[in-house]
């Protein structure tokens, strides 16, 4: 398969509100997951991974008005996005070069339409947040915040969306209808869906433990996160209308992707995996690499009992006895569900570039179940600070069994 | 290679009679601005748990989709492709209105597992053991199109051979007041709100051979552009895109018969298609379905379905011409459809006849 340039990337979670912050927190250790602040509910037993800012704060640092009319995760995509284009400096339009932006959300305007549900049946005062409530209106409010985009989507396939994202915004590039991709995910947290998993009893009411023996459950986050995605002949031309851009390095490559269906459950995973073997499996088929090529796993880990029994038993599968260093950044930001595919990336083309293996915090105990362990600090034999990673893969798994792998691998190596 | 990319069946349950073309010859009007579709007897085909278990939006997509399998003999599609504009309104709502009723304690998670857009899509792959490809497009009026060139796309390069797409979202009563009260949806009979479920399958030339049933039309281009908030039209953009089509699709403007469009009785939604119409396609004879099928996030499924169908039969009814002194039109090669979004988002498919 041919590989796209990763040019800028955005983040913004509960370890962070951009890449540097991100970084920092990763390196250090430092988990987002925290004690409820922000969100309106009553379940303030569950820790989660907040952004750590208001929506005005937030607004401020957009630069937009107070008076106008955003949601939570329009405005965290906002901040991502912009992060993500600045680096690739692309925040200004670009003659001759179609932009399209791909955004991966199932929350949508929903952290306002709970809010306002009742006044929608009492009169029109809250009218403004009708139009926001589907997913399609968080992607125009970021589309329309920068004006630069003339092919604008919106991807839900629950937890994997982002990741899904990231893979059409490959496809449409691949296809010649896009010069250059911002694609990614954002997701805010809402009263809806963290009642919804407390129904489906699946919330660990202490910091997550994924892949642990004990874990009990996921610790819902929020945030968004975007990769800027070109084609090399796109970046090559870039640079030599703007010669002035030549600090300007891609970061990573996206060199493989794969969707799969698990088909087994609307929102369980089947024991042996299926879904998940088969999106790694395809994933390195199509980066024509083997699985002793993968340098990094970071797993979809969300720390339930079903999740990381049926992800461990595929990685497992694909990768038999040399199972690579695995770890679940979810340890840090929390389940960030449609966000999280986006997230994971911009972590992955971190760890590439700074050369480091996340670390899977919160472990103690093995699952006797499955052959491996996480990645943790006291792991022996690869130094985390100088692994020298070359190809790491992301697995995104959603509820409904939507299932994408896609790995990242290192410049250098491609040249 | 270039392959040829065709729609080998189409399904639809709509405010039309269901799962049947009947529309083309004896098309039901209303008199009321929210109209629910046609549910078939789901007894006759599904089993009494899963009657009883699925919302409306998944019995309506389930059955779609197993009947345009079967039609087909695809049993094991290589992508299942969704678009939703709302999703699982219906779903949502019950969780939300208990949520906000009841409190946060005593919530139980039939209705939740249910209200997330995917769950259309992960159902029908469940279904059916289809274990490949698998998205959902939730994005307002395009999110039909936005599926529709995902399979494009992969069929064409060969990554896939065939696809389910489909097209589906149900209109509460809350919900229907709430969009009008914004705009969106009208308040007469002439501009009505209507449901959509419509699933079509999509294959190329190599699985044409295994489609037991006459092919529906060939898939000739599908063309996307976002203009984002403006007040202007933007015709230099649209007339790039169009030109692009169909010099990718190798027709020329000539040949195309008709352009199907969206109008659906609201002012300011039809004038733009009226000026856009009248710069890029002057003197083309217009379509329009809106008034079959109503508005819905994805109507645009069921115009394609119904262009489609056009195409197939070789026959526009005289009931399709916007223009109203129009009479039925036999032999049909080419509709080119059209599509926008508040003057946000355009979209073109070029459909044609399979005919020589």
């Amino acid at each position: 398969m041919e590989f796209f340039f990763i040019t800028g990337a955005g983040i913004i979670s509960a370890i962070g509100n951009n890449k540097q912050e991100t970084l920092s927190a990763l390196q250090e250790q430092r988990s987002g997951i925290a004690p409820l602040r922000y969100l309106n509910t009553s379940h303030t037993e569950f820790p989660v991974g907040e952004v750590k800012l208001t929506n005005e704060e937030m607004m401020q640092l957009l630069g937009i008005p107070e008076t106008e009319v955003t949601t939570r995760t329009s405005l965290m995509g906002m901040i991502a996005v912009r992060e993500a284009l600045l680096e690739a400096q692309l925040i200004a339009p670009l003659q001759n070069t179609k932009i399209a932006l791909i955004s991966g959300t199932t929350v949508g305007g929903m952290d306002k339409t709970e809010v306002y549900y009742l006044d929608f049946f009492e009169d029109n005062s809250k009218d403004a947040y009708i139009a926001t409530h589907d997913c399609g209106s968080s992607t125009e409010m970021i589309a329309d915040y920068f004006g630069i985009f003339s092919l604008v989507e919106t991807i839900s396939t629950a937890c994997s969306s982002a990741a899904n994202a990231i893979m059409l915004g490959a496809q449409l590039i691949r296809d010649g209808r896009a010069d250059v991709v911002v694609a990614g995910g954002c997701e805010s947290l809402t009263k809806f869906h963290l009642n919804g998993f407390n129904s489906l009893m699946i919330l660990d009411r202490e910091p997550c433990k994924p892949f642990d023996a004990h874990r009990a459950g996921l610790n819902l986050g929020e945030g968004a996160a975007y990769v800027v995605l070109e084609s090399e002949e796109c970046f090559s031309r870039r640079l030599r209308v703007k010669p002035a851009m030549t600090p300007l390095k891609p970061l990573a490559l996206l060199s493989g992707y794969a969707n799969t269906c698990d088909a087994f459950h609307q929102t369980a995973s089947s024991s042996n995996g299926e879904g998940a073997y088969l999106a790694m499996t395809k994933a390195l088929a199509a980066a024509n690499l083997s699985p002793e090529e993968i340098d990094y796993i970071n797993a979809h880990g969300t720390g339930t009992e079903n999740n990381d029994l049926s992800e461990g038993i595929a990685i497992q599968r694909v990768f038999g006895e040399k199972i690579p260093p695995t770890s679940s950044t979810k340890s840090f930001t929390g389940h960030t569900t449609s966000a999280a595919g986006g997230l994971e990336a911009v972590i992955s083309i971190l760890a590439l570039q700074h050369d480091f293996i996340p670390a899977n915090l919160n472990f103690s105990t093995p699952m006797p179940e499955l052959s491996f362990e996480p990645y943790t600090a006291r792991h022996g034999g690869i130094d985390p600070q100088a692994p020298n990673l070359k190809h790491v893969l992301s697995n995104s798994f959603g509820f409904g069994g939507n299932g994408t792998a896609l790995i990242f691998s290192v410049m250098n190596n491609e040249e | 290679m270039k392959k040829d990319i065709y729609i080998l069946d189409a399904k639809q349950i709509s405010v039309q009679s269901p799962l049947v073309d009947d529309w083309m010859d004896n098309p039901l009007s209303y008199q009321e601005p929210y109209i629910r579709a046609i549910d078939p007897d789901y007894k006759q085909y599904f089993e009494p748990n899963t009657v009883r278990r699925l919302g409306k939006i998944l019995k309506r997509a389930l059955l779609t989709s197993r009947q345009v399998m079967e039609a087909t003999g695809i049993s094991n599609p290589d992508a299942i492709i969704t678009g939703t504009g709302l999703g699982c309104l219906e779903n949502s709502e019950l969780f939300l209105e208990a949520l906000l009723r009841d409190g946060e304690t005593l919530l139980k998670p039939t209705h939740f597992m249910q209200s997330t857009h995917n769950t259309i899509g992960s159902l029908i792959a469940i279904d059916a053991h289809c274990h490949g490809y698998n998205s959902t497009y939730v994005h307002k009026g395009i999110s039909f199109e936005s599926a529709l060139l995902d399979a494009y796309m992969q069929l064409k390069n060969g990554q896939i051979q065939t696809a389910l797409v489909g097209a589906h979202d149900e209109m509460t009563p809350k919900y229907f007041t709430w969009l009008q009260r914004i705009g969106y949806l009208g308040n007469t009979k002439d501009s009505f709100s209507g449901e959509t479920a419509v699933s079509l399958m999509l294959g190329t030339t190599s699985v044409e051979v295994r489609c037991t049933l006459p092919l529906l039309c060939q898939i000739k281009g599908v063309e996307m552009l976002y203009v984002g908030a403006r007040h202007a039209l933007p015709l230099l953009p649209l007339q790039t895109m169009l030109t692009h089509l169909l010099e990718q699709a190798q027709c020329s403007l000539d040949e195309i018969d008709a352009v199907m469009i969206g109008a659906n009785g609201l002012p300011t939604n039809d004038q733009i298609y009226t000026e856009v119409c009248r710069a890029l396609f002057p003197n083309k004879k217009m379509l329009r379905y809106k008034h079959l099928f109503g508005e819905s996030y994805t109507a645009p499924g069921l115009g394609a379905y119904a262009a489609a169908t056009c195409l197939h039969q070789q026959c526009i009814p005289a009931h399709l011409f916007v223009n109203i002194d129009e009479k039925e039109q036999k032999k049909v090669k080419n509709i080119l459809f059209y599509n926008q979004f508040e003057n946000k988002n355009h979209t073109l498919i070029l459909l044609s006849s399979c005919g020589k």
